[in-house]
C-alpha cells in the first residue's frame, strides 16, 4: 500500500521524547518530511539540549525517513514562525501541524507561584497558539492541512495539583474548538488529542494518583463499560493522531479524542443537560429551594469538606 | 438586610463596574454582602482605564442602603490581584465570595490574530481569574470556607469563530475551575463556573452587529444553541444563580458548570467520552483506523466549518 503521507510536510514539536517522539518516526514511517522540534528540557521546562531533537532525525533518517532538527522554544512568537518556516523551506509545504510541546510544574494552587503558572501557561496554551496561528497562515494559502493539539484528560475532568496544567490543557481545547471553526472552511482540520502513555513526564505523577485517576476517569466517562488498559506505550497513541493527519480523516474536524492504551473515544462536547426555565427572572431564594430537587440532583462533590485533623 | 442569604458575608467581584458584574455585585449586596467593587474600568478592548465604573456601582450599592467599597485595579496583575484582595480583608477583615466576572475582547481569525490581542485577552481572563483565586484561596482555607464562582462562557465550551484568544482562555478557565475545585474543596470551598449569554457592551455593539452580518453572508454559523437574541438578554439576570452558589445553601455544589441566560439556567455536562473504539492488544495500526473509524468514533461527525470550493 502507498504511504498514507508521502510528499507531505509536517512539523511535531516536543518530538525528542515520549508521545511527540513517537507521532514523528510514524509520520516519517508514512513518507512525511517531518520537522523534529524539540528544545530539550527537563520535564519542568529548565535547560536546553540539542542533542534530544538530533537523536530523533538520526533515528528517522537510520530507517529511511526524511527530518530535520528544530530546536526553537514554541512559546516564543518569533521562533515559532522559524519553525514553522522550516518546514516549509526544507519540504515545500506544511501540511500537518502536532502540537505536542510542554512541561509540568504540579502544586496545590494555594501554593502556586506566579512563575509556576506561567511557565505552564507559555509552553502549552501560547506554544499551541503561536504554532497554529503561523502555520494556518500557510496552510490557508495552500486550502490544506491538519493540526492536531495534545490536549489532557487533566483538563478536562482536572486533577488536583494541576491548576497550571489543566487550564493550559482545556485552554488548548477550547482554542481547537475556535481554530476548527475558523479554519475548516480553507480545507484545514483542527483536532485535540488527550493522551494517556507512560513517557517521563507521566513518570512524575505518583501511582497511587495515577490508579485513583485512571479508575476515576474511566468509570465516570465510561459507564457501564470498563476496559482492561493496557499497552500504554506512546506507540499506541500515534497511529490516531497520525491517522487525524491522513486524507481519510479529512472530514474530522473540531473534535476532541481521548487516546489511550488501545481506546480511542470520542468526547463529546459539554451541553446543558438540565434546565430550569420559566417567564420571570428567578430570586437567589428559588433556586437554592429547587436546586436540589430539579437541576442539581444528584451531583457529586469532587472534594467533599473535611474536618481539621 | 441583616437577615438575607449573605448577611454578614464579604465578597468580592471583579469587573463590577458594569454589565453582568455589576448586576452580580449589586445583588450580593442586596442579599447582604459587603462587596468590594473591582474594575479597572477600561473599554471592551481593554484600554484607557478609569476608576469611574467601580465607584459607580458602589454609589449605587450604598444608595440602596448596602456596604461596598471601590478596587480599581487590573487582575492581570499579581500584585493588583493582592491588593484587590487585600481591600477585603483590610476593609472587612475576611473574604467569603470570589466572583470572577473581568474581561476583554480582541476578536479576529486565528490566522490574522496578533501576538498583542492573543496576549491581553489571555491576561486578563485566565492569568487574571488565577491571580484573584490564588490570592483568595490562602485566606479561604485558613478559613476553612470558601465560594468561588468563575466566569467561563459558550465561546469556549462550544466554540465562537474569530475568538481563539477569548475562547481558549474562557475553556481554560473551566478546566481552572475543575483543578481549583478538587484542589480546595476538602476546605470546606466550592469553586464554580458560569456560562452566562447576555446582552452587554461586550455582545451587542456596533462592531459585533456588523461581524455577524459579515459572517451570515459567508456563510460562517456561530452555535447560539437555541439563546433567543441576545440583545434582549437581560445581565441582571444571572446574578441569581451567582448569589445561590455564594450562599451556604449551595456547600456541595463543587466544579460544576452553568450556562445562564434570561430566565433560564442550566447544568451543563462535562466532556465525556460518547463513542469508543477498543483494541486490546497490539498497537492500532493505520489499516485497522483507516478500516474502523468511520463506521465508530467518526460516525455521523459534521464538520462545523466545511471546506468552500
Amino acid at each position: 500500500m502507498a504511504k498514507r503521507l508521502a510528499g507531505r510536510s509536517a512539523i511535531v514539536t516536543g518530538a525528542g521524547r515520549g508521545i511527540g517522539r513517537a507521532i514523528a518516526e510514524l509520520l516519517a514511517g508514512e513518507g512525511a518530511g517531518v520537522v523534529v522540534n524539540d528544545l530539550g528540557s527537563a520535564v519542568d521546562g529548565t535547560g536546553t539540549s540539542t542533542g534530544v531533537a538530533d537523536e530523533v532525525v538520526a533515528a528517522i533518517r537510520e530507517r529511511g525517513g526524511n527530518a530535520v532538527a528544530n530546536h526553537d522554544s514554541v512559546a516564543d512568537f518569533a521562533a515559532a514562525e522559524r519553525l514553522i518556516a522550516t518546514a516549509a523551506k526544507e519540504f515545500g509545504a506544511v501540511d500537518v501541524l502536532v502540537n505536542n510541546a510542554g512541561i509540568l510544574r504540579d502544586r496545590m494552587i494555594f501554593n502556586m507561584s506566579e512563575e509556576e503558572w506561567d511557565a505552564v501557561i507559555a509552553v502549552h496554551l501560547k506554544g499551541t497558539f503561536n504554532c497554529t496561528r503561523h502555520a494556518s497562515r500557510i496552510m490557508r494559502e495552500q486550502r490544506r492541512g491538519s493540526i492536531i493539539s495534545i490536549s489532557s484528560t487533566s483538563g478536562v475532568y482536572g486533577n488536583s495539583g494541576q491548576a497550571n496544567y489543566g487550564a493550559a490543557k482545556d485552554g488548548i481545547a477550547g482554542l481547537t474548538r475556535v481554530a476548527a471553526r475558523d479554519l475548516g472552511r480553507y480545507g484545514i482540520t483542527v483536532n485535540a488529542v488527550c493522551p494517556g502513555a507512560m513517557t517521563r513526564m507521566a513518570a512524575t505523577v505518583p501511582q497511587t494518583a495515577r490508579e485513583r485517576r485512571t479508575e476515576r476517569g474511566l468509570s465516570t466517562g465510561l459507564g457501564e463499560r470498563t476496559f482492561p488498559l493496557q499497552n500504554f506505550g506512546p506507540e499506541n497513541v500515534a497511529p490516531f493522531v497520525v491517522y487525524l493527519a491522513t486524507d481519510a480523516a479529512r472530514d474530522i474536524n473540531g473534535q476532541t479524542f481521548l487516546v489511550m492504551a488501545g481506546l480511542v473515544a470520542l468526547l463529546g462536547y459539554p451541553a446543558p443537560v438540565r434546565t430550569i426555565q420559566r417567564d420571570r427572572r428567578w430570586t437567589p431564594e428559588e433556586i437554592a429551594t429547587i436546586f436540589p430537587h430539579t437541576f442539581g440532583m444528584d451531583l457529586v462533590n469532587p472534594a467533599p469538606a473535611k474536618e481539621p485533623t | 438586610m441583616a437577615n438575607g442569604m449573605l448577611a454578614g458575608r464579604v465578597a468580592v467581584v471583579t469587573g463590577a463596574g458594569r454589565g453582568i458584574g455589576r448586576g452580580v455585585a449589586m445583588a450580593l449586596a442586596a442579599a447582604g454582602a459587603k462587596v468590594v467593587v473591582n474594575d479597572f474600568g477600561v473599554n471592551v478592548d481593554g484600554t484607557a482605564p478609569s476608576s469611574g465604573p467601580a465607584f459607580d456601582v458602589v454609589k449605587e450599592i450604598e444608595r440602596a442602603g448596602g456596604q461596598a467599597v471601590a478596587s480599581p485595579e487590573s487582575v492581570a496583575d499579581w500584585e493588583g490581584a493582592r491588593r484587590i484582595i487585600g481591600t477585603a480583608l483590610d476593609r472587612y477583615g475576611q473574604l467569603d465570595v470570589l466572583v470572577t466576572c473581568a474581561g476583554i475582547l480582541r476578536d479576529r481569525m486565528v490566522f490574522n490574530m496578533s501576538e498583542e490581542e492573543w496576549d491581553a485577552v489571555i491576561a486578563v481572563h485566565l492569568k487574571g481569574t488565577f491571580n484573584c483565586l490564588r490570592h483568595a484561596c490562602t485566606h479561604m482555607r485558613d478559613r476553612r470556607y470558601g465560594r468561588i464562582i468563575t466566569f467561563s462562557s459558550g465561546s469556549g465550551l462550544f466554540g465562537n469563530p474569530g475568538q481563539a484568544n477569548y475562547g481558549a482562555a474562557k475553556s481554560a478557565i473551566g478546566g481552572l475551575t475543575k483543578v481549583a475545585a478538587r484542589d480546595l474543596g476538602k476546605y470546606g470551598i466550592t469553586v464554580n463556573a458560569i456560562a452566562p449569554v447576555a446582552g452587554t457592551r461586550m455582545t451587542v455593539n456596533e462592531e459585533v452587529r456588523r461581524a455577524r452580518e459579515l459572517r451570515k453572508q459567508q456563510g460562517i454559523q456561530r452555535e447560539d444553541r437555541g439563546v433567543a437574541q441576545i440583545e434582549e438578554l437581560d445581565p441582571d439576570d444571572i446574578a441569581p444563580m451567582v448569589v445561590y452558589l455564594a450562599s451556604e445553601y449551595a456547600k456541595d455544589v463543587n466544579g460544576q458548570f452553568f450556562l445562564c441566560f434570561g430566565n433560564s439556567v442550566a447544568l451543563v455536562s462535562q466532556p465525556r467520552p460518547v463513542k469508543t473504539l477498543y483494541k486490546a492488544e497490539g498497537n492500532w495500526t493505520l489499516d485497522e483506523l483507516d478500516r474502523l473509524v468511520p463506521t465508530t468514533v467518526a460516525e455521523g461527525l459534521v464538520n462545523p466549518a466545511p471546506a468552500k470550493g
